[in-house]
């Protein structure tokens, strides 16, 4: 049966940028049909240019295709225009690969990068002609499922997916494919395919769960309701990452992506446990690859794509201890092939700055710190060990080599925080423009500009603050106006972020299952691409808080107690509650905890065996 | 062997939606992948030296491109033609590759550019004929042109060289508008089909430059009835030299006898 859809001149002369949708890009993988048992559509709630950026999707797409049974192609939400052609043509979802509906396939997977991407789920789901929710489908439907940093709490979407994966997807998206062949081959029914894959561990299957609720609103238990569901779902983790698929080619697209080059991925995890930081902690523990096989893959993947340049991605780089040999080693190799290196933000020393010429022939314009608090006391209590001297003397070192811009990141609404807080973002910002002064004119750049950027905290599952309260949009305002007011110097520009987004942002990173109902709502109401600031409606979100009967404060701006069941906590990444709760407790007494490489805190990740827990 | 070569190459319907600034990047990234020693220039930003022909407007196919490029070694034509059509992705293809010896990159010698614009037309043969006919006895044919400073008066006339209509078959239809893009399906074939295929050669390069499609928008005006433009194709590029016109790849322009 031929199902190709037809996706004429009509209509891709009536969108822009046309070649989101045509495909057929270098290295890009065509089966054929007769050959393969599994089809796989791997989707990005997000436009192409962000979606073809994402690392993650990369590798698992490749790996997918590595399964002589499969065929992953990749699905990205249509931009407005295009959904407006699609829905007027009567063109359902089309997987980019073959054109064909992704009702057709087997699978539709999500990838979950950020919360406010949700509504492009709905939305993909509905231009697929799928059903909404999992409660819905019938045995005539493919499966939908997700995983991906912000599925460690499910539950906002637990009842659109029918799984979620927890944890990196290497190993088990093949065991799961593996359980459907046997499956599909004997005709079982749609509900035993999700009992099977419930014993693997990492799957967690959300309809099988019953979640009860207490009078306030909190949750009293989530249990499953078949005996050989397991009561926690341990996330998964690939404990060997040198001998890990990684792709040694991936896509080289037709159109500029927003992160158009070569990543290569240096280790995952990261050993220094910012209170803040949900990567920190859902990774753990820090498992590296070795310069010599990221030199390997680096000169496949060159090959492979001719792409012009290399990036190396980690959480915190500068703590990646090859990394001058390996710097040294690519720039060496890629030179004469015209192929630059580019480095991501390492904290400044002088010896970073030295790599990151030699790597780039960069502009001397900006470099980027975050120090994330304006006082020591509070960047105690977030457990950022960074320092206003090892601030002062990075941004000194800098302006001496002749550089002349520098943005400075900071959050907004950090637990404990006080005008005293925000005034020291304030006085950092002034200390930064003495530094260039200081700095004899002969020997620095022209022009100095300081960039002060804030944005509002979002308290994160599986984060010691996992419990706080976020700020309510009016104290947040009143901050970001008393810290415009403290800025008189000429040389700093302040930017703040939007308020109203972080709101809800912090509503679905901390969501029970029945903020479901009021995803589709919003979606009904038009609110899609909720992350791009001309399609963001706050004020249909909070119509439809009302028409379901949710209170986005409660969520948002409701300090948690210790003892509180949280909606996340059938979930076992590996670092315990107790830890996380200790660490709380140490936040606001202001003491540090150190750096997994120094000592170990005993979070909990060492159950996983990886060499720097057990030594 | 040479360190300067010229290529005609194909650009067909899988690859029509890339600008031409993305097209760049692909050979870039194409000649890289072969480890063809192509040429860059100096500076702080260096780029490939690499020169294309007329640029081709999103949307339309080309039978007949071409580019040079520069090497730092000497580079076999037949060599360089298979390894880099083993790194051009579906719908690029080089054709013919030759040295070229004489200066006049061929960017700046472009002088005359044909086209296949094939149409459906809700009107008979004889109805198009004789408009492109009406057409052409005029001196003057003003149309309004879009630029980056506004709305200006052209005139092209002086830039049509030759303009006619066939009639196709249902087999040339067939093999000629069979693509991915192309719905026709939609279409309801009158008698003689009602898809035609307008033949244009046209001023093209940096003196004189006539889009086929501002054409269409002249051939369009006064009719009471619709032209739907179902592909454009670009069938041969021209260079001038000397008050003559010659094929790009053509010893005359290559060698400079």
């Amino acid at each position: 049966m031929k199902m190709t859809l037809k996706i004429s001149d009509n209509i891709l002369r009536n969108v822009e940028k046309p070649s989101r949708y045509t495909g057929n890009e270098w290295n890009s993988v065509t089966k054929s049909l007769d050959k393969i048992n599994i089809r796989f559509a791997f989707g990005f709630p997000d436009v192409y240019e962000i979606g073809m950026s994402h690392l993650g999707s990369k590798i698992l797409y490749h790996l997918l295709n590595q399964r002589e049974d499969t065929w992953c192609e990749r699905v990205f939400a249509p931009w407005v225009d295009m959904e407006e052609q699609m829905r007027k043509n009567q063109i359902p979802l089309f997987a980019l690969e073959s054109k064909d509906p992704i009702k057709s396939f087997d699978f539709f997977g999500f990838t979950l990068q950020y919360e406010m991407s949700y509504t492009n789920i709905i939305n993909m789901l509905d231009l697929a002609g799928v059903p909404l929710k999992s409660s819905m489908r019938t045995e005539d439907d493919l499966f939908v499922c997700a995983g991906g940093p912000c599925a460690y709490n499910p539950e906002p979407l637990a009842e659109i997916m029918d799984f979620f994966l927890m944890g990196e997807g290497e190993e088990i998206l093949n065991e799961v494919l593996d359980v459907f062949k046997a499956w599909k081959n004997e005709g079982a029914a749609r509900e035993d395919f999700l009992d099977r894959i419930s014993k693997i561990e990492g799957v967690y299957v959300p309809g099988a769960y019953q979640v009860q609720y207490e009078s306030d609103g909190t949750i009293k238990s989530v249990l499953p309701n078949k005996s050989h569901y397991p009561e926690r779902i341990k996330k998964r983790i690939i404990k060997n990452l040198e001998d890990v698929f990684f792709p040694d080619k991936i896509i080289v697209p037709y159109t500029d992506i927003v992160h158009d080059r070569i990543m290569l991925e240096l280790f995952r995890g990261c050993t220094r446990g910012c209170r803040f930081c949900q990567a920190g902690f859902i990774y753990r523990p820090v498992r590296e690859r070795t310069p010599e096989k990221l030199l390997d893959l680096a000169r496949k993947l060159q090959e492979n794509t001719g792409y012009e340049e290399i990036s190396l991605t980690s959480l915190s780089t500068s703590d990646y201890e090859g990394l001058g040999d390996l710097t040294e080693n690519l720039i060496k190799e890629m030179e004469p092939l015209k192929v630059n290196l580019s480095l991501p933000s390492l904290r400044i020393d002088s010896f970073s700055l030295d790599l990151m010429e030699k790597a780039q022939k960069v502009r001397k314009s900006g470099l980027t710190f975050a120090p994330e608090a304006g006082t020591q006391r509070l960047r105690d209590v977030i457990n950022k060990g960074v320092t206003e001297e090892d601030l002062i003397n990075s941004v000194s070192i800098a302006f001496n080599g002749g550089w002349t811009g520098v943005k400075l990141y900071f959050m907004m609404g950090l637990p404990t925080e006080s005008f005293d807080d925000i005034e020291g973002i304030a006085d950092l910002g002034n200390k930064v423009v003495d530094a260039y002064m200081r700095v004899p004119k002969e020997k620095r750049g022209k022009g100095l500009s300081v960039t002060i950027s804030t944005s509002s905290f979002v308290p994160k599952p599986f984060t010691p603050f996992q419990w706080e309260a976020q700020d309510t949009m009016e104290t947040l305002r009143e901050k970001q106006r008393h810290l415009k007011g403290m800025i008189k110097n000429k040389k700093i520009t302040y930017n703040w972020h939007e308020s109203q987004l972080s709101l809800l942002e912090a509503v679905f990173s901390r969501g029970d299952r029945r903020l479901g109902n009021l995803l589709i709502k919003a979606w009904e109401k038009g609110c899609k691409f909720d992350s791009w600031g001309e399609h963001f409606k706050f004020d249909l979100w909070m119509e439809a808080f009302g028409e379901c009967g949710l209170d986005p404060h409660f969520y948002a701006n409701r300090k948690r107690d210790f003892n509180e069941v949280l909606p996340w906590d059938h979930i076992d990444v590996g670092v315990s509650k107790k830890f996380l709760q200790r660490e709380c407790e140490k936040a606001y007494r202001g003491e540090l905890t150190s750096n997994c490489r120094v000592d170990c805190s005993g979070c909990g990740a060492a159950s996983f065996g990886s060499t720097i827990c057990t030594g | 062997m040479g360190s300067h070569l010229r290529s005609k190459f194909t650009r067909e319907e899988e690859v029509k939606y890339i600008s031409h600034l993305d097209l760049m990047l692909v050979f870039e990234r194409a000649l890289r992948r072969a480890r063809i020693p192509i040429a860059y220039s100096g500076g702080f930003n260096p780029h490939p030296q690499m020169v294309f022909g007329l640029p081709l407007s999103v949307g339309v196919t080309s039978e007949s491109e071409y580019a040079d490029f520069e090497f730092h070694a000497e580079v076999d034509p037949e060599n360089f033609k298979s390894r880099l059509n083993a790194n051009l992705p579906q719908g690029l293809k080089i054709l013919e590759v030759r040295e070229r010896k004489a200066k006049g990159n061929i960017m700046a010698s472009i002088a005359i550019a044909s086209y296949d614009i094939f149409v459906y037309l809700g009107c008979s043969y004889d109805i198009i004929q004789e408009r492109l006919k009406e057409l052409l006895s005029k001196t003057t044919i003003v149309v309004q042109k879009k630029g980056k400073k506004g709305v200006k008066d052209l005139d092209i006339r002086p830039m049509i060289h030759k303009l006619h209509v066939l009639k196709l078959s249902k087999n040339e239809i067939d093999e000629k508008l069979n693509s991915k893009f192309i719905d026709l399906d939609r279409i309801h074939l009158n008698e003689d089909n009602g898809i035609y295929c307008i033949r244009a050669v046209l001023s093209a390069g940096s003196n004189a430059n006539l889009k086929p499609e501002l054409l269409m928008e002249a051939i369009k005006e006064g009719l009471n009835f619709d032209i739907n433009t179902l592909k454009i194709h670009r069938t041969e590029l021209l260079v001038g030299k000397g008050g003559k016109v010659y094929n790009p790849l053509d010893p005359v322009v290559l060698l400079g006898e």
